[in-house]
C-alpha cells in the first residue's frame, strides 16, 4: 500500500531534519566539553606494572558490558537486567525508524518484527517500573528533576507505538506510524536539550575516569576477594 | 532573589566557579542519570537509611545546580526544567559547606559504583575548594590549612620539636638495639631514602618513627629523613585548595632535590601517599624528577630481598586490613600490603567487602578535624563498625594514620573489642635482630622508676589500668578519681607528670588543666590528656593556658602509653634488661 505524502514527509525530512538538528546541536555541546581544560595526570604511574595503565581506558568503557565489574550492578542483577533491556528497547525503536524507510523488506522477516516487538514491549513495562520508582521511593524522588520525568515518559509513550509500528502495517490507517515518526522526531529533537544525552557524554566520562585509574593501577580493577 | 542582592561571598563563589572546572568535572556534572545506583554505596547513606538527603546523587546536585544554572545553557535558559538554582545567600554557603565537608569523606566509593563513570567525590573536592576560596569552611580546616601554609606541616610541629623527637627517638633505637651506630640520620646528601613522615607521628606516635628506623637499621639503608619540609601528609587534598595542595607537595620535593636523594619513601598513610605520589605535580601543575614509593612496597622489597628477616609468630593476635580509600582506590595499593600482612602475621582475615570495595573509615577526607561533625560521623560509621566486627579479628591493620585515627574513634564509640595498628608496627615486632645485639634480660631497671605520675579519670576501670601499668614500670602513681581533688592532690604530691581524662562528671579536663596552669604552685607540672572522646579537644585547646605536653586517644595500649609518658617526662630508655 503506497503511503500518504504526510507519512513520507514523517519519514524522511522529518527525520533527517531531526537528526541534522541533533548533530548540531551534539557537535556544539562536545565542543563545549572539550572547551574545558583537560586534568591529566603529570606523575608517573603507580600500580605494579603488570598491567598496562593505557588498559585502564578500555576497561572502563567497556564496564558497563561487565554487571560482575561494579558492586552496584552485581549485588542488583535485576536491576541491571532491567538498564539493559530498557536500553536495547531504545536502540530497537531508534533501527525502526530507519528500518521502515530504507529496508522495509526487513520487517517481513517474522523474528525481526518478534523481537523488535519483544524488546520495546519489556522496555515499555520497564519503562513504567521506573517511573513508579522514581515517584515512589523517596531517595529517587529527592534526585529527579522535571526533565527526568518528562524523558523518561517520552520514552515509555514511545515504546508502545514502536511496538504498533514494527509490523509495518498500514491496513488499519497509518495513525500509528504517523505518531511513531513525530515521536521519534521529537524524540531526536529533544535529546540533546535533557539528560537522555547521557549517551553523548557517557563515552566521555568513563574514558576519563579510566585514564586516570589506569595510570594509578586501579584499572583493570582487581575484584576484590568475597566470602566463601 | 536577584543579582543585586547575592552576597559578596556568594559573588566570589561565583566567579571562581569556572576556574576549578575541568573537563572531568564538567563530564562529572553533565553526565549523571539520576539512576539512584550509586545511592547504596555511601556509607553515611546505608547508616542512615532513613534519610535520603545522604545519597550521593542528591549531595552532587547542590553544585550540579548551581553549574547548570550559571554554565550550561540548558540551566541558563530552562532552569526549572532542570532544576538549576544559584546560590545568594551566606546562608547557603553554609548549607553547601554541610554537604561539603559534613556529609562525604570524598572517598569515591559511589564514583566506583556508577556506570556513567560520574566521579562525585571529585566535584565534592572541587566544591570544598570554592567554598575555603570564599572562607567558608569548619574551623578545623582553616587552623590545619594555616598551619600546613605557615609552619610547612598540619599540625604545627616546630622544627625543634621535631629534631627532638628524631633525636628522642634514635636513643631509644640505640638503646634497645645495643649499637651507637643505630640512629635516625638527618639530612643526609645522596641518600638511597629520604623517608617523609606524617606529623601525627611526631605528635602521636612516635613509635611508628622508631619501628621505620629500627627496619631501616636492620636493612643496612642508606636512609634519612629531612630536617625542614619533611611532611607528606597535603590538606590541600581535602581542603579542595590547589594552592595549598601544589605548595606542600613542591616543598617536599624540592627537598628531596636538594639532598639529592635517590627515592622519596612515604609513610604509611593514605591521603599522604595520594597527594604525594599521585595529585601534587598535577596541583603545583609540573612534574617533579622524584622517585617515590609507599613504605609498604619497601618494607616487602626489603623482605623479598632478604634484606631484612621476620618472625611472623612474634605477632601473636588475628589481623583483618582495612584498605585506606585513598591507597585503594585513588592510587591501586591494595596487594601489597596484604602480600606484607601474610609475611609478618600467621592469621590475617580478610575484610569484606575490600579492596577498592571496603568501605571508608569513615574519619576520611579530613573529617577527624572537624568536630562540629562528630556526631553525624559516628552514626555513619555503623556499617563500618559492622564490617570490622564481622571478621571476628582482634587488630585491624591500615596503611594510613587517619584511618588510625577514624577506625579508633569508631572501635570506642560501637565498644568493639579490637586494636587498630599499622604495618610498620607489625614488620618492626616480627624483626629478628641479629644475636650479637640481643641483650640478656637477667632483671630490669624500670624506666618509670623514681617518678610520680597522678592518674585523673572518672572511670574506674581506666583508672586501675593506667595505674597499675604505670606502676608496672616503676612509678609512684596516685589515682584520682574526682575532678574537684585534683588541684589539692597535685599541690601536695607535687607529681612529675598527671594523666589526664576530658570527660568527666562536675569539672570537665579543660577546666581542671587551667586550674592547674593557673596555679603557681602547679602550673609547672606536665599534663598528659588521654581521651575517649576526641570531640572534645577543644575543651582543652581552646583554653589560654599552656596546652597539655602530650594527648593520647584512648584506647590506649601500654607501648603507646609508656612511650609518650617517656617522651614527656623526657626518659630515653625503655625498662632495661640488667646482667645480674
Ligand atoms: S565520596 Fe564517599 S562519602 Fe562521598 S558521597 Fe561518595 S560514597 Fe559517600
Ligand atoms: S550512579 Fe551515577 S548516574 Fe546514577 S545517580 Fe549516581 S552519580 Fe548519577
Amino acid at each position: 500500500m503506497s503511503e500518504s505524502a504526510l507519512l513520507h514527509f514523517a519519514q524522511h525530512r522529518l527525520q533527517e531534519a531531526a537528526l541534522l538538528c541533533m548533530a548540531v546541536v551534539y557537535a556544539f555541546r562536545i565542543r563545549w566539553l572539550l572547551s574545558f581544560k583537560d586534568a591529566r595526570d603529570k606523575q608517573a604511574p603507580t600500580g605494579r606494572g603488570v598491567v598496562d595503565p593505557e588498559s585502564g581506558k578500555y576497561y572502563s568503557l567497556a564496564n558497563i558490558a561487565m554487571p560482575w565489574a561494579m558492586e552496584s550492578t552485581r549485588n542488583s542483577p535485576f536491576f541491571y537486567l532491567q538498564f539493559a533491556v530498557f536500553h536495547l528497547g531504545v536502540a530497537c525503536a531508534i533501527t525502526l525508524s530507519f528500518i521502515i524507510p530504507y529496508l522495509p523488506g526487513l520487517l517481513e522477516l517474522p523474528p525481526v518484527v518478534k523481537a523488535i516487538q519483544g524488546f520495546t514491549a519489556a522496555a515499555f513495562v520497564i519503562g513504567v517500573g521506573r517511573m513508579i520508582r522514581r515517584i515512589a521511593v523517596p531517595v529517587m524522588r529527592l534526585i529527579s528533576t522535571p526533565d527526568d520525568y518528562f524523558s523518561l515518559a517520552l520514552l515509555t509513550v514511545w515504546f508502545p507505538f514502536a511496538f504498533l509500528a514494527a509490523p509495518n502495517d498500514r491496513g488499519g490507517g497509518e495513525g500509528v506510524l504517523l505518531t511513531f515518526f513525530f515521536l521519534t522526531a521529537f524524540f531526536l529533537v529533544y535529546v540533546p536539550f535533557s539528560k537522555i544525552s547521557h549517551y553523548l557524554y557517557y563515552p566521555f566520562t568513563r574514558f576519563w575516569l579510566g585514564r586516570t585509574m589506569g595510570h594509578r593501577g586501579v584499572f583493570p580493577m582487581r575484584q576484590p576477594v568475597h566470602p566463601r | 532573589m536577584s543579582d543585586a542582592t547575592r552576597s559578596h561571598k556568594a559573588k566570589k563563589f561565583l566567579e571562581r566557579l569556572p576556574k576549578k572546572l575541568s573537563r572531568q568535572i564538567v563530564g562529572s556534572l553533565v553526565g549523571c542519570v539520576h539512576c539512584g545506583m550509586c545511592t547504596q554505596s555511601c556509607h553515611y547513606m546505608l547508616s542512615n537509611p532513613e534519610d535520603p538527603t545522604f545519597a550521593p546523587a542528591h549531595k552532587a546536585d547542590q553544585l550540579r545546580k548551581i553549574f547548570k544554572r550559571h554554565i550550561d545553557w540548558t540551566g541558563r535558559v530552562f532552569p526549572w526544567w532542570v532544576s538549576a538554582k544559584s546560590v545568594f545567600t551566606d546562608s547557603e554557603l553554609e548549607d553547601l559547606k554541610d554537604i561539603a565537608f559534613g556529609k562525604c569523606t570524598n572517598c569515591r566509593r559511589c564514583t566506583f559504583n556508577c556506570p556513567m563513570g560520574v566521579d562525585f567525590a571529585s566535584a565534592n573536592r572541587t566544591l570544598r575548594g570554592l567554598l575555603v576560596h570564599v572562607g567558608v569552611m569548619p574551623e578545623g580546616v582553616a587552623v590545619v590549612s594555616k598551619d600546613q601554609w605557615e609552619i610547612g606541616n598540619q599540625m604545627g610541629v616546630l622544627k625543634e620539636d621535631y629534631i627532638e623527637t628524631l633525636e628522642w627517638m634514635s636513643d631509644e633505637l640505640s638503646g634497645e638495639l645495643g649499637d651507637a651506630g643505630a640512629r635516625i640520620p638527618i639530612d643526609v646528601k645522596n641518600a638511597a631514602v629520604v623517608y617523609s613522615i606524617n606529623p601525627r607521628e611526631v605528635k602521636y606516635d612516635p613509635r611508628s618513627i622508631s619501628d621505620a628506623a629500627k627496619i631501616f637499621w636492620a636493612a643496612r639503608e642508606n636512609w634519612c629523613m629531612p630536617s625542614e619540609c619533611w611532611d607528606m601528609t597535603n590538606f590541600g587534598l581535602f581542603s579542595g585548595d590547589d594552592d595549598l595542595g601544589g605548595a606542600a607537595g613542591r616543598r617536599l620535593f624540592e627537598k628531596v632535590m636538594e639532598l639529592k636523594g635517590r627515592k622519596l619513601v612515604i609513610s604509611e598513610c593514605g591521603h599522604g601517599y595520594r597527594s604525594t605520589r599521585c595529585e601534587a605535580q598535577n596541583w603545583a601543575g609540573q612534574s617533579f624528577p622524584v622517585d617515590m614509593e609507599s613504605s609498604v612496597i619497601t618494607m616487602l622489597r626489603y623482605i623479598k630481598e632478604g634484606r631484612i628477616k621476620v618472625d611472623k609468630a612474634k605477632n601473636k593476635e588475628s589481623y583483618t586490613f582495612h584498605d585506606s580509600c585513598n591507597n585503594a582506590r585513588s592510587c591501586g595499593l591494595t596487594e601489597e600490603p596484604r602480600e606484607l600482612l601474610n609475611l609478618v602475621a600467621p592469621d590475617f582475615r580478610e575484610m569484606h567487602p575490600n579492596r577498592a570495595e571496603n568501605y571508608c573509615c569513615t574519619g576520611g577526607g579530613g573529617a577527624m578535624s572537624m568536630s562540629e561533625y562528630t556526631p553525624r560521623r559516628l552514626k555513619s560509621a555503623k556499617i563500618k563498625a559492622e564490617q570490622l566486627k564481622a571478621t571476628g579479628a582482634t587488630v585491624v591493620v591500615t596503611s594510613c594514620h587517619n584511618c588510625v585515627d577514624g577506625l579508633s574513634d569508631l572501635i570506642k564509640h560501637y565498644k568493639l573489642d579490637m586494636k587498630v595498628t599499622q604495618l610498620v608496627n607489625l614488620v618492626a615486632e616480627a624483626l629478628v635482630i641479629p644475636a650479637k645485639v640481643a641483650a640478656p634480660a637477667a632483671g630490669k631497671v624500670l624506666a618509670l622508676a623514681g617518678r610520680t605520675i597522678m592518674v585523673v579519670d572518672d572511670e574506674p576501670d581506666a583508672l586501675t589500668f593506667f595505674s597499675a601499668l604505670l606502676a608496672d614500670h616503676g612509678a609512684r602513681t596516685i589515682p584520682v578519681s574526682d575532678p574537684n581533688e585534683v588541684l589539692k592532690a597535685a599541690r601536695k604530691e607535687k607529681p612529675d607528670l598527671i594523666t589526664l581524662d576530658i570527660s568527666m562528671p562536675g569539672k570537665d579536663g579543660g577546666e581542671v588543666l587551667c586550674e592547674l596552669r593557673k596555679n603557681p604552685e602547679t602550673e609547672a607540672i606536665k599534663v598528659c590528656v588521654i581521651t575517649g572522646r576526641p570531640e572534645l579537644r577543644k575543651l582543652i585547646y581552646d583554653r589560654t593556658v599552656r596546652p597539655p605536653e602530650g594527648y593520647l586517644d584512648k584506647p590506649v595500649d601500654e607501648a603507646k602509653l609508656l612511650t609518650n609518658v617517656r617522651k614527656i617526662l623526657e626518659l630515653a630508655h625503655e625498662d632495661v634488661p640488667v646482667e645480674s
